[in-house]
């Protein structure tokens, strides 16, 4: 992989790579994708992907509200709070 | 034979109590399986009646118990507090268990050794300079040390078996679906599930008629067998009788002893009368290239949801909320989830997603027909769950790659949905090697059937740390 579109990949992951392990880093991740190409020797010719192993259709349920009563246990496991708002820094 | 009854009340007496509390503190820190033990917390409220009344258990750090922290091992979700409780664990608390603690684990599930994980290394109870395995090793190794009888686990790629194995205990990963996964912190979705780490078939047994079951909180979760809109070439080994095994053939790369282990194994069924025959499964150097392409396309979208922002780790500065989440991220994870993030990622990126993605979920397709090809000549397939015993921890080990690669034999089990134990089959040099029955979806039965059996002639040892009164 190009060390360009590593930077993009991290970017899109938002993850900044410190970068003294950059190196070290995109040697482990062309060392999976040169395993990932493995999967071209098989022919995938007429088979559907599986997302779920052993459900083929489309399970629903109606759109019901269940309130969580203990919303306080939520809040408080924010790293900062005021009142019950969640600070963060400014957007502008 | 390690059963139940030893168990229960335990923790109603309060001088069973103490001791019991006793020994888990005076061990533990050789081992080192906790993030948290704290059973007075389960003791707060009076316990219902129910057939595990008293009985301790542990719970990997990845499933929510109400009042226990849940940190998956890493940074990013230290001092967060479980608002609410997963179903599987739900379950066993209404029958009268009690969690004592949460165990240790490689971050986020990723990884063969606990040794990712952000807060401490555990170590296996059979020899203190080894691993437990993973990603369920703290799990793994409170059972084999005897500080609960069973322990829950997740399973996404043999995050359960491999360290049973590596501990010389038993695990199991049922079909996918049949226990909720309401309340497990998501890995990969389409192949994560709640898996049980027990000292005995018996237990195991007990622990998984208990958690089975749809729940209306997973819309993944499965009525039992029949249920519509479910392949209809699956589902029809319950309630028979094994007769045929089918052992996995050719040249599998394992160490000598496991080799030694495996061949041994096959002969001890064939005593016990089953028909064991070598079989071939086709796709299996595919497994664990599937596997990672997946998991990790996955895991990059489940594990978006760490931001800093309504939980979790949050930098010392951050000039504004894009560089907060950032920060949060690159300072709250650790190094192979970020590798994992990062593969993910890119196999899902426009231009490369049929090549990879695509690619991969349609040759896991191709590997579900060969089970049921497979399965059409046998009723459970034997396999190894690993190429090596524990290995030691750091340098001297395997590297994080030679351990993605050696889950070729686990991750089958996760791509297909299909149920999986790992059972001790012995000692090689002093440590423990395990095995793996595999059996079509709904067929754990199956594999209790021919793991009990198997038991009466191999019974599993304890490890020599283990002293427990209980056990």
């Amino acid at each position: 992989m190009e060390l360009q579109e590593l930077r993009i990949t991290a970017a899109l992951a938002y993850l900044d790579l410190e970068e003294e392990k950059f190196e070290k880093l995109q040697l482990a991740v062309e060392q999976m994708l040169q395993y990932f190409s493995k999967m071209m020797e098989v022919d995938i010719e007429g088979l559907s992907p599986t997302t779920h192993a052993l459900v083929h259709e489309n399970r629903t349920r109606p759109d019901q509200v269940f309130p969580f009563e203990d919303t306080d246990s939520l809040l408080e496991n924010a790293p900062e709070t005021e009142d019950r708002f969640i600070v963060i820094p400014n957007i502008l | 034979m390690s059963s139940l009854s030893s168990w229960i009340g335990l923790l109603t007496d309060p001088k069973t109590r103490d001791s019991y509390i006793h020994y888990v503190e005076q061990l533990e820190p050789q081992i080192g399986a906790f993030i948290q033990f704290d059973p007075r917390i389960g003791l707060k409220e009076s316990l219902p009646e129910g057939p595990f009344k008293g009985v301790p258990f542990a719970v990997k750090d990845i499933l929510a118990v109400k009042g226990f922290g849940l940190t998956c091992g890493s940074r990013i979700l230290e001092g967060f507090v479980s608002p609410y409780t997963a179903t599987a664990v739900e379950k066993l608390q209404r029958a009268g268990a009690v969690v004592v603690g949460k165990t240790n684990m490689d971050e986020f599930g990723m990884g063969s050794s606990t040794d990712t994980s952000f807060y401490k290394q555990t170590c296996n109870p059979w020899d203190l300079e080894r691993v437990a395995g993973g990603s369920s090793g703290g799990s793994a190794a409170a059972v084999a040390s005897g500080m609960v009888p069973f322990a829950l686990g997740s399973d996404t790629g043999g995050s359960v078996r491999q360290p049973a194995a590596f501990c010389g205990i038993y695990g199991l990963k049922p079909t996918y679906g049949v226990v909720s996964r309401y309340g497990l912190v998501a890995y990969a979705s389409s192949l994560d599930v709640v898996g049980i780490c027990a000292a005995s078939v018996e237990i195991t047994e007990e622990v998984f008629s208990l958690i089975r079951g749809k729940d209306e909180r997973d819309q993944t979760s499965l009525e039992e067998t029949g249920a519509s809109g479910i392949d209809g070439s699956y589902g029809k080994g319950a309630n028979k009788i094994v007769q045929r095994i089918g052992f996995v053939s050719g040249n599998l790369g394992l160490d000598p002893g496991v080799e030694r282990a495996y061949r041994k194994t096959q002969e001890v069924l064939r005593s016990l009368g089953y028909e064991v025959r070598p079989i071939e499964l086709s796709m299996l150097e595919y497994y664990a290239p599937v596997y990672y392409t997946i998991a990790t396309a996955e895991a990059s979208a489940n594990l978006a949801r760490y931001t800093g922002i309504r939980y979790g780790y949050r930098p010392e500065y951050a000039e504004n909320p894009e560089e907060l989440v950032r920060k949060a991220r690159s300072e709250g994870f650790g190094e192979e989830v970020k590798l994992r993030i990062l593969l993910g990622t890119y196999v899902l990126r426009s231009g490369f997603q049929d090549q990879y993605y695509q690619r991969a979920q349609r040759i896991r397709t191709a590997i579900r027909k060969d089970f049921d090809r497979v399965f059409q000549e046998v009723d459970v397939i034997l396999s190894p769950v690993f190429p090596t015993q524990a290995f030691k921890h750091g340098s001297e080990g395997l590297d994080p790659f030679q351990q993605k690669v050696a889950d070729r034999f686990t991750t089958a089990a996760n791509l297909a949905g299909i149920p999986a134990l790992s059972f001790p089959a012995g000692l090689e040099e002093g440590l423990p090697v395990g095995f793996q029955l595999m059996a079509p979806v709904f067929g754990e039965e199956l594999l209790f059937q021919v793991a009990r059996k198997f038991a009466e002639e191999v019974p599993p040892l304890k490890a020599p740390s283990n002293t427990s009164p209980w056990s």
